[in-house]
């Protein structure tokens, strides 16, 4: 690890101008902002995460969950993964929520990990987590050892020439489909950005992960008023039990008619470079009767442009399997 | 507290409260740290190393080939590993150049300034691959070891059998994950050096020190500290980090400490063997095993280590515990430009037994008969031999200690239920399934003649012994159950019993603490030595005076008071390495073990729902540490059956953070039913017998066999992962 400096600023304007200062507030940003640390001092012990700077947030009054106005809810940046999840509102209103929080890591790291930490998470592609290799993302232009190597982990969906790094949050894929808004607070004011424009693909800048600029301090999260009567799975196929990231997870909220599905968002994880929502499958569930036919259809429109590497072809068929099994949980449920 | 009374673990405390003081923890003032530049490939010829001539290098201690004072060789079976490349590398990740600073940062920035140029040279990086006279380094035909095992003569014995049986079963590496990774302090005092650190082996580790440095052994002090777990991962690797601390050492003038962090330590230590072993098996028309033909090929890495007698105990095991007259195993470890395989927990073992165990389902299914019947009519009998000759002469029934091991599973019950289960659940499969199979305990064949291990007990002034010996604690429990076997020998209370660290200074060479040897083979010479001790006080086991006799003896000026045993190979041991005819083992532990699993034909996930661990082991000394390493044992067993799945890329792990080698977490675990048969052996102190590396044997080949049958379908290959099983059951998991 190499040394930085580390402070804690006295409220919200001191963190940003501090910040504003960086060049970037991407990969290699010399200022970064800490809270719970469990992904950025894991990469700066292997010297992934480089900063000049730390900027500690947790004393900032960014902790809270309280309903909004229109009749949705407001997570503060540093509201614990753990809080969040076991929040009685969510558990009710917003369960799929709940469902990924618990799905990812371990009690203890859910215990530290903040929601703003947890829409930031970094790839565990091994080659980015590898100072030793080439990567798009860690070092611009370097390439992309991946694409013919070790994949076996990594996206079939929204990939690049450049970078196929699996995005590996649970939290926001949950987030992608209950629509979520990030509010931001940066150098030129406050902004809102809607969930599914707050990733950004690879493309040529794998780099570039968000829309984040420097300063942009991340306060809070809103999530639009529950959609009544909803049924809401998030499901997670994994290596292992616990303690894993997803092969594949998909999350669903649907409304239904007796049996017909009258509204649909589904997202997915461990497949994307980004939380993936996908309109496709929502389009092809809408109107159409809650059966195993249609949610088969639905998975095959959500993986259709999914493109495989050398060794992770199997996770196409494996999400497939994945959502339509959560959307028949849903509709059952 | 006698033998058996389940005498508390006596280093558990301190571990528990943090108070053990492993390497890393060790105060070492004015100590620098030691890196290590690695080669970046295969195979190749060094060109050029560059020095990055804006960095200073004035204080960095910088150490190559040309620093080695003897010859630059790794002593272990063979010596044609170098300690640093000299010219040439031969797997990636090979030491070229060593590194020390008193600042670990400085240190890592000086990493960076260097580059060696390699020119790349053809790599073989599977040992199957034709060979090319360009990828020939090792002798001839970079076989590193050929072992041929023959009984009878199998050859005729095909053309009159009613079946004729072939299968080939493929098992992958596995990681260690010791909680400690490696680490070794080095540091010259008056021409003297000492080591200390974490390992398995002290006295290998002296032997690889006396050999590079061509000093005599006086020149050195080999201190094992207190370890976090080995598995066989610290047999071999810690004698060339302890040589590479002791370079450093030398040429700083300061006392040197190497750490490796997990992800050096994953990517360039020493793992197991992949395996790819070939049966082809004729049978009579009641499923008895007429005729065996055995081809095991292990991937040795790139110089020979250990490979030899890891291929030489997968060999012996490879034909499991059955009795057949002909049999023709063949045996082959080699060389790859892959870092080298190393000892693990079954040391080669667990690979042929998941052939054969494999074997025997696959031979049931396609001959129709009951895969417990076709054991229970092949498994060895009292004066039948096993595949090297050695006659069954042990006191178990096998097929009687199977049935025990299928009622405590309900196998009967279970196989009923699943069957009429799977016929009605849309996607959950269920299956039974188990494995019968054997491990020999203590080195193999003429190995612990060659040892010759000596054991010393000394009575103290204070009235109290100190046992002297070489074995190691890593976690398994070594000191506790030494402890318990003098004072039980002795008829002392366990609290006037004392353990020595073992100091190559100190304490007499006992041997490895690897290869299931421990408790039996150096707990029957502490015996002995016990028994000497007694002698020279004329007294008798459990004696009121003993306490006082020793006090008073031991404080006698210029006296001391030693109790001392040397291994003599029993007359009854006949063995021929030659030939590979005769007891390989003196003993063997035996068991069956039985796993229930359920499979998500969607999702491809499967869970291990129960596991039954029936062993017998001779008497069991202390039932609380011998459940837990059983039970770990089969833990470790389940990663490699369905999650733990090496990486290879350049020939080196590439998933080499915890991150991304996925091992069991406790999520993941049946309950683990471990129930022992106890029958004590004449072999080990108070009737006990090697049970170290016995359960890493069986639960692969079990659950691979419950899977089997869950999915109707053959699977030979571990890890079993969620791809494999989607292609296995293709078309079978539309939900």
């Amino acid at each position: 690890m190499h040394t930085f400096e580390f402070g804690r600023p006295a409220d919200a304007a001191a963190a940003i101008a501090t910040a504003a200062r960086a060049k970037t507030a991407q990969q290699g940003a010399d200022v970064r902002f800490v809270a719970g640390g469990t992904t950025l001092v894991d990469l700066m012990k292997l010297n992934v995460e480089t900063p000049g700077r730390l900027i500690d947030i947790n004393r900032l009054p960014l902790d809270k969950i309280e309903a909004t106005a229109d009749g949705g809810l407001k997570i503060g940046a540093t509201v614990r993964n753990s809080d969040l999840a076991n929040n009685a509102v969510v558990q009710r209103d917003y369960s799929v929520l709940s469902q990924a929080i618990l799905a990812g890591a371990s009690a203890q790291l859910r215990n530290m990990a903040t929601t703003a930490g947890n829409l930031l998470q970094r790839t565990r592609c091994m080659y980015f987590r590898d100072t030793a290799m080439a990567c798009n993302k860690r070092e611009p232009g370097s390439g992309c050892p991946a694409i013919t190597g070790a994949n076996r982990m990594l996206a079939v969906l929204g990939t690049s020439e450049q970078c196929i790094a699996t995005n590996p949050s649970d939290m926001c894929v949950a987030m992608a489909a209950l629509e979520a808004t990030i509010h931001v607070q940066g150098a030129k004011g406050s902004r809102a950005i809607a969930f599914g424009e707050f990733h950004l693909l690879p493309g040529s800048t794998p780099e570039r992960e968000t829309v984040l600029e420097p300063g942009d301090l991340i306060t809070h999260v809103t999530l639009p008023a529950p959609l009544a009567g909803s049924k809401q799975v998030y499901l997670k196929l994994r290596d292992r039990a616990s303690y894993e990231f997803a092969l594949a997870s998909a999350a669903v909220v649907l409304t239904m008619k007796g049996e017909t599905v009258t509204g649909a968002r589904v997202a997915l994880g461990g497949v994307g470079t980004k939380p993936w929502r996908s309109h496709e499958a929502e389009t092809a569930l809408v109107g159409q009767a809650a059966d195993a036919a249609t949610f088969r259809k639905a998975a095959e429109a959500a993986l259709r442009d999914a493109k495989p590497q050398s060794e992770n072809g199997f996770k196409i068929e494996l999400a497939k399997r994945c959502l339509a099994y959560a959307l028949k949980t849903a509709a059952t449920a | 507290m006698p033998a058996g009374a389940d005498l508390p673990r006596i280093d558990g405390l301190d571990k528990l409260a943090g108070r053990a003081a492993y390497v890393d923890d060790l105060p070492t003032p004015g100590a620098w740290h030691g890196a290590t530049v690695r080669s970046s490939v295969p195979r190749g010829k060094i060109r050029d190393i560059h020095f990055d001539p804006a960095f200073d290098w004035n204080d960095i201690t910088i150490v190559d080939h040309r620093d080695i004072p003897g010859p630059n060789q790794l002593k272990l079976i063979d010596v044609d590993q170098p300690v640093l490349a000299a010219g040439e590398v031969r797997h990636k990740h090979e030491p070229i150049l060593l590194l020390a600073h008193p600042s670990v940062h400085k240190l890592r920035d000086a990493l960076r300034a260097i580059r060696v140029d390699v020119e790349p040279l053809p790599a073989i990086l599977d040992p199957a691959a034709p060979l090319t006279p360009d990828l020939i380094q090792y002798k001839s035909d970079n076989v590193l070891k050929h072992i041929d095992i023959r009984q009878g003569d199998p050859g005729p014995v095909f053309a009159r059998a009613a079946h004729i049986i072939e299968g080939e079963y493929v098992t992958g590496s596995q990681e260690h994950v010791y909680l400690e990774t490696q680490g070794m302090l080095a540091q010259w005092q008056d021409g003297r050096l000492t080591v200390r650190g974490s390992m398995q082996c002290p006295y290998y580790v002296l032997d690889a020190l006396t050999h590079l440095f061509g000093r005599s052994r006086d020149a050195f002090r080999v201190i094992q500290s207190p370890v976090g777990g080995g598995f066989g991962g610290k047999e071999e690797y810690p004698s060339l980090l302890a040589i590479h601390a002791a370079l450093l050492a030398e040429k700083s003038g300061a006392p040197v400490k190497m750490i490796y962090d997990r992800q050096e330590d994953m990517a360039v230590t020493t793992k197991r063997h992949p395996s790819r072993t070939r049966h082809r098996t004729a049978l009579d028309k009641d499923g008895r095993l007429l005729a065996m033909e055995i081809d095991v090929l292990l991937d040795g890495g790139a110089y020979v280590t250990l490979s030899p007698v890891v291929l030489s105990r997968g060999c012996i095991h490879a034909a499991g515990p059955y009795f057949c007259e002909n049999i023709h195993i063949r045996g082959e470890a080699r060389l790859t430009n892959s870092p080298p395989y190393g000892a693990f927990r079954g040391f080669g073992a667990p690979q042929t037994i998941f052939a054969i165990e494999r074997h025997m389902d696959v031979i049931a299914a396609r001959i129709g008969i009951d895969p417990v019947e076709l054991r229970r009519r092949n498994l060895v009998r009292t004066g039948q031999p096993l595949a090297t000759g050695q006659i069954y002469k042990e006191p178990t029934d096998l097929p009687a200690l199977m049935d025990r091991a299928l009622d405590l599973a309900q196998y009967k019950a279970r196989t009923q239920s699943h069957a009429e289960f799977n016929k009605s659940h849309p996607f959950l499969r269920r299956g039974i399934g188990f494995a019968t199979f054997h491990h020999g305990a203590g080195f193999t064949g003429g190995g612990e003649t060659y040892l010759a291990s000596e054991v010393w007990i000394e009575g103290k002034p204070d009235g109290t012994v100190e046992l002297q010996t070489a074995q190691t604690d890593m976690g398994q429990g070594t000191t506790t159950i030494l402890t318990q076997v003098v004072a039980e020998r002795l008829g002392i209370p366990t609290e006037q019993v004392r353990v020595a660290t073992p100091d190559t200074s100190r304490v007499p060479n006992s041997g490895p603490t690897v290869a299931s040897r421990t408790a039996m083979v150096v707990g029957k010479l502490i015996e002995q030595a016990c028994d000497d001790l007694l002698h020279q006080l004329g007294r008798k086991s459990g004696d009121p005076e003993i306490s006082d006799d020793i006090r008073r003896h031991a404080s006698l000026p210029g006296k001391s008071l030693v109790g001392r045993a040397k291994y003599q190979k029993p007359a009854s041991i006949q063995w021929d390495d030659k030939t590979y005819r005769g007891d390989a083992y003196a003993t063997y532990s035996w068991a069956t073990y039985v796993a229930d699993v359920e499979v998500d034909l969607r999702t491809c996930r499967v869970r291990v729902t129960d596991f039954v661990a029936l062993q017998e082991v001779g008497r069991v000394l202390n039932t609380t540490l011998a459940t837990g390493q059983i039970a770990g044992g089969v833990v470790q067993g389940i990663g490699w059956a369905l999650y733990e799945n090496v990486v290879l890329e350049d020939g080196a792990m590439k998933n080499c953070q915890m991150t991304n080698y996925v091992i069991p977490s406790a999520g993941d675990l049946p309950p683990i039913r471990v129930v022992f048969e106890e029958r004590p052996s004449h072999w080990g102190p108070g009737g006990a017998k090697g049970i170290g590396e016995l359960p890493m044997d069986g639960p692969a080949p079990a659950i691979v066999n419950a899977i089997s049958r869950a999915v109707t379908t053959t699977i030979n290959e571990i890890p079993v992962t969620p791809e494999l099983l989607l292609k296995a059951t293709e078309g079978r998991g539309h939900g």
